[in-house]
């Protein structure tokens, strides 16, 4: 009647096994072949697309390189996509078609767009969104992108800082230079953040840089850029550097010199708020903002607590407890006691 | 479970309401009230206490935010006429749209209720203010309930209600809800605005810059033209501006306008 | 008609066209316009004194009760007090309203039915089924409830509760939950169903679907007494009788812990998977301390949680009452609808290292946890055809000599392995029907309630099983 536990145990793992492979490679949303096929079309656009618009000419073998795909399996996606008009070939090079460029700014639009409602309507973390929006983009039909368009209502940017292309395939160009290349002493603002390659992106997460973040450049080699923003001193490799762009501030902007984090608060200092990161987004961002975290509040330190956090602040008469990466995003200026 | 009264939802063919119908599709039965209340408020303000004393009820709220998800609703009568009471959630503010924000917000839009009272911490005036604008961007007929007056004093602050009255357009009552003090009158100024005796001018936002201002109020004048009798056009403007999908469905199911 | 739709149309790409002008950011913008009307007003309104006297009391207590000596001293003092208090407080009620329910009024019912000559199957469905199930419930649930909750409602209305949750949100933040989710699982081992309700102070839908889900590993009043029944059976009769019952009580205590180790396991789990699409915040606003009104609070405690969640209880108890009557006297051939149960689940129950009879047990106490043990005894006596215990079939009973119990249990053919196995079953299964209805209420969603219900029997099941093949491969 009891069955021989070892041979229980294996059928057991075994069962456990199969259900962890099951999951992993997602057997139940398999794309179908003509599925397969439209989204490697549509890469091939939308990688056609961003080399062109770098000004550059795309070649075979760089593509096949770009896109991880054997040149014999390229070969035969760009006949069959010259068949169906969307690109022109000519010698080495390959060109995209009016139909072919409207094709791969639609597939960008929905990129864009779901991870501009990744950002704002969800908890996804950041380091997901790209991916996330790979898989979406071959999904969501022209009329869903407009309702989702809408209903997010009618961004201009996608949360890395790139725009977002109109439905008429309008799209503004921003004017941005990369990090790598700026003259020390300048004052720029963080306007994009490159979210390829994987690796350099994660990267920059990490040093907790973000869109419209400000900084002076302190100096700028062959090797590294360091600089200065919200009371922290940078250094990145010029490789990681040339992934962000930036632009110099404008009339209308003055650097905050004195902004520093509200983490950094000490016990017993007051300060002023200067604002809310860029960074905090959605749900987030519109509740520090009923509690009272708006420019030019004073706020102070309230409690410590027992752990690393939270930790509460004195604000409008109010203890408001925030952890420390909200902490982080918060930046003031103290105020001399 | 937090209804301290449930009331079957009946037809109400007999309402004398113009907005019966909407409150029904809020789940609020109006058939044995001559006027409805709603009663708004940050957390921690002492709003139940409030809605206690005033209904005679005993309604549980704690010291948190967001208790109340859903509503509470009450009565009371006053020189014959009978009021009834709807708890709202304490919320921060109508604007984060989370749930219980947007229950609150919804009934003072789509609810349209007689007199809308907002329960004030008077030892946080400031913070409480934030609220009480929102609300007053969205209805003419608000009573200000500026609470807590006992702790204030404790705290050694004082507040001229008369000035706040004028500066905010609409009556202000101090009340110290937990010993009874200023509910009598609290009553008798819900029952002035209600009836119409007291007309409010509330503080419209003033502070925007000029570019978003600029927008409000040219979104809010084609609203104007499109809906003449529109209450609250520069509220809708705003929430439009802001990518409110509730509003903008509310737009076009007619549901803004009665 | 359609000017209109024309019109509104205009509108929306008019509000779209506009938006996009005034850029992303007119929701800060428009705060901050608020904020400063606000600041404006009160700074022409408002006079303040020396305030930092009035605030000295406040601030003292701040600093004790979120130091990093005292704080979580502090919190463990109160929380054994208030356990302390309603476990040991509830005894006395308890065991009246048991002579009361069952002792006086039940066969006063039986006594009265056979005078006024009710048909046996008439008299057993509704005093032997319905209202010892509905008897049960009220006994073993409503006196711990009406001490815990009140007391919990007065530290609450103080104001300590946000520092509870201050003090600790650190630690939850580790498995991706709020702080406040130590008070919705403190609320839990009161009552899931209360807990369950509770977890709206949680303003993050993320972190508050995790509370909910969660918050069956808090070990609720209606399983302590089947822990500490178990545990003094098996666990304790492992060690000299002197440290039995030292032995039994820390048994049952590492049960609550594993609790709480699996809560924060599987919030740690479900942030990072299925949850992980859900908007995240946090705030905590830690207002100021006000003195509780007592006998107010006392009051509205009981009416708002205590009598509305005793309700619900009763509710889903009378079915199951009449269910576990019926099943033991419709009889299928010469067997009743029970014992066929029994025998098709016996051999997925010795896999797991349990029983036919204790799966059968929990499928039809769903509605409550309070009679799994009078259920297991009775399906127990009249399967294995053990005379001299009991009223009959269908009617629960328990014993008060725990050595009895044993023998019962004993010849029903428990081990300690079915002890053990069945204190963590206890533990580990799904939620009762009061919460489980009360989960759908909350979240109005299907498919939490379902992920909430299904995936504790999945880990119950899982360790049994590991444990039972574990244990007969050592011994």
């Amino acid at each position: 009647m009891i069955p021989n536990p070892t041979i229980a145990l294996l059928i057991f793992s075994i069962l456990v096994l199969l259900i962890y492979l099951g999951i992993k490679t997602r057997v139940w949303n398999r794309r179908t072949k003509a599925q397969r096929l439209k989204a490697q079309v549509e890469d091939v656009l939308k990688q056609l697309y961003h080399v062109q618009h770098s000004n550059k000419k795309a070649t075979l073998n760089a593509m096949a390189g770009a896109l991880k795909m054997s040149d014999s399996k390229l070969v035969y996606l760009l006949e069959h996509m010259a068949g169906l008009n969307l690109i022109r070939l000519k010698g080495q090079h390959i060109y995209l078609t009016e139909s072919g460029t409207d094709y791969a700014l639609k597939i960008i639009r929905v990129h864009r767009l779901w991870e501009k409602y990744l950002s704002e309507e969800t908890g996804i973390d950041k380091s997901e969104w790209h991916q996330r929006a790979e898989m979406m983009e071959h999904n969501l039909t022209a009329d869903q992108a407009d309702e989702l368009y809408r209903s997010l209502g009618s961004p201009r940017f996608d949360p890395h800082g790139d725009p977002i292309p109109m439905k008429s395939g309008e799209i503004i160009e921003s004017s941005a230079t990369p990090l790598s290349g700026i003259h020390p002493g300048k004052y720029v603002r963080i306007t994009h953040i490159e979210d390829e390659p994987e690796v350099i992106y994660k990267q920059i997460i990490n040093e907790k840089l973000h869109i419209d973040q400000q900084l002076k450049v302190l100096s700028c080699d062959d090797n590294k850029t360091r600089f200065l923003s919200e009371g922290i001193e940078y250094e990145l490799s010029t490789i990681v550097a040339s992934n962000i762009s930036v632009k110099e501030l404008n009339d209308e902007e003055s650097f905050e010199a004195q902004a520093v984090r509200l983490s950094t608060l000490k016990e017993g200092e007051k300060a002023k708020v200067v604002g809310i990161s860029k960074e905090c987004r959605g749900a987030n961002r519109r509740r520090l903002l009923d509690l009272g975290f708006i420019k030019g509040t004073t706020i102070e330190t309230g409690l410590d607590g027992p752990m690393e956090e939270p930790k509460a602040y004195r604000i409008k008469n109010t203890l408001i407890a925030l952890r420390n990466d909200q902490a982080d995003l918060i930046l003031i200026e103290k105020i001399a006691s | 479970m937090k209804e301290v009264k449930e009331t079957p939802m009946e037809a109400c063919e007999s309402c004398a309401f113009y907005n019966a119908a909407q409150l029904k599709k809020l789940g609020v039965n109006v058939e044995n009230a001559d006027f409805v209340v709603a009663l708004a408020g940050n957390p921690n303000t002492g709003k139940s206490t409030v809605f206690n004393a005033l209904t005679g009820l005993r309604q549980h709220t704690g010291n948190w935010a967001g208790k109340t998800v859903t509503r509470a609703e009450g009565g009371f009568s006053y020189n014959e006429k009978r009021y009834k009471l709807i708890d709202l959630p304490g919320t921060y503010s109508l604007l984060s749209t989370s749930e219980d924000e947007e229950v609150a917000r919804n009934f003072i839009l789509f609810g349209r209720p007689d007199v809308t009272v907002i329960v004030a911490d008077a030892s946080r005036l400031e913070r409480n203010l934030n609220l009480v604008l929102q609300v007053l961007e969205i209805t003419d007929k608000a009573v200000l309930c500026l609470n807590l007056m006992d702790e204030a004093k404790r705290h050694g602050i004082s507040i001229d209600d008369r000035t706040l009255a004028k500066d905010l357009g609409i009556p202000v009552v101090v009340t110290s809800a937990r010993s009874g003090e200023g509910i009598p009158e609290l009553i008798k100024v819900i029952a002035q605005v209600a009836s119409g005796e007291i007309v409010c001018k509330p503080h419209k936002i003033k502070n925007l810059n000029s570019k978003v201002s600029e927008a409000v109020e040219e979104l809010s004048s084609k609203l104007l033209k499109a809906y003449p009798g529109l209450p609250n056009s520069r509220w809708v403007a705003m929430r439009l501006l802001d990518g409110d999908q509730r509003i903008l469905s509310a737009l076009k199911e007619g549901e803004l306008v009665a | 008609m359609s000017d209109q739709n024309n019109q509104i149309d205009d509108i929306i790409s008019f509000a779209s066209s506009l938006r996009w002008k005034v850029g992303d950011d007119f929701h800060d913008k428009l705060t901050e316009a608020i904020y400063s009307d606000a600041a404006v007003i009160t700074s022409r309104v408002e006079t303040k004194g020396d305030d930092e006297k009035s605030y000295h009391f406040d601030r003292l207590l701040d600093r004790i009760l979120t130091s990093r000596r005292f704080g979580f001293l502090i919190m463990a003092l109160i929380l054994s007090v208030i356990l302390w208090l309603t476990i040991q407080g509830a005894n006395y009620p308890s065991s009246m309203l048991n002579t009361l329910l069952l002792e006086l009024i039940y066969p006063t019912l039986k006594s009265v039915s056979a005078s006024i000559g009710l048909p046996w199957w008439l008299d057993g469905f509704l005093f032997d089924g319905v209202y010892m199930a509905v008897a049960w419930v009220i006994a073993v649930m409503l006196p711990p409830m009406a001490i815990f909750f009140p007391l919990f409602t007065l530290l609450e209305d103080f104001g300590y509760l946000p520092r509870v949750a201050f003090n600790l949100d650190g630690l939850f933040k580790k498995s991706g939950a709020h702080g406040k989710q130590a008070l919705t699982m403190s609320m839990g081992w009161g009552c899931n169903a209360a807990g369950v309700v509770a977890t709206r102070i949680i303003d993050s839908p993320r972190e508050r679907l995790i509370a909910i889900i969660t918050n069956n590993f808090s070990l609720c009043n209606g399983r302590w007494p089947t822990q500490i029944l178990i545990a003094t059976i098996f666990i304790g009769a492992l060690v000299p009788s002197g440290l039995s019952g030292t032995i039994s009580t820390l048994a049952v205590i590492a049960i609550a812990f594993l609790g709480i180790v699996f809560m924060f396991l599987t919030s740690w789990l479900l942030s990072r998977t299925m949850l992980k699409g859900e908007v995240s915040t946090f705030t905590l606003e830690l207002p100021p301390y006000r003195p509780p009104r007592f006998w107010k609070t006392i009051y509205t405690s009981l009416i708002d949680r205590t009598i509305i969640v005793l309700w619900r209880a009763i509710i889903f108890a009378a079915p199951a009452g009449a269910v576990i009557w019926l099943i033991s006297n419709i009889d299928i051939g010469s067997t009743s609808v029970a014992s066929h149960a029994i025998e098709f689940l016996d051999p997925f129950g010795i896999l797991i290292g349990l029983n036919g009879v204790i799966l059968l047990a929990y499928v039809v106490a769903i509605p409550a946890n309070e009679i799994v043990i009078p259920t297991v005894l009775m399906l127990t006596v009249a399967h294995f055809n053990i005379t001299g215990f009991g009223a009959g079939d269908g009617v629960m009973f328990e014993l008060d000599s725990v050595s009895e119990t044993e023998n019962i249990l004993k010849t029903g053919g428990w081990t300690l392995l079915t002890g053990i196995n069945l204190m963590l079953f206890s533990l580990l299964h799904n939620p009762c029907s009061t919460t489980i209805f009360t989960i759908y209420k909350e979240t109005k969603s299907w498919k939490w309630t379902s992920v909430a219900t299904i995936l504790p029997v999945v880990f119950g099941v899982v360790v049994c099983f590991l444990i039972a093949q574990c244990w007969r491969l050592l011994f």
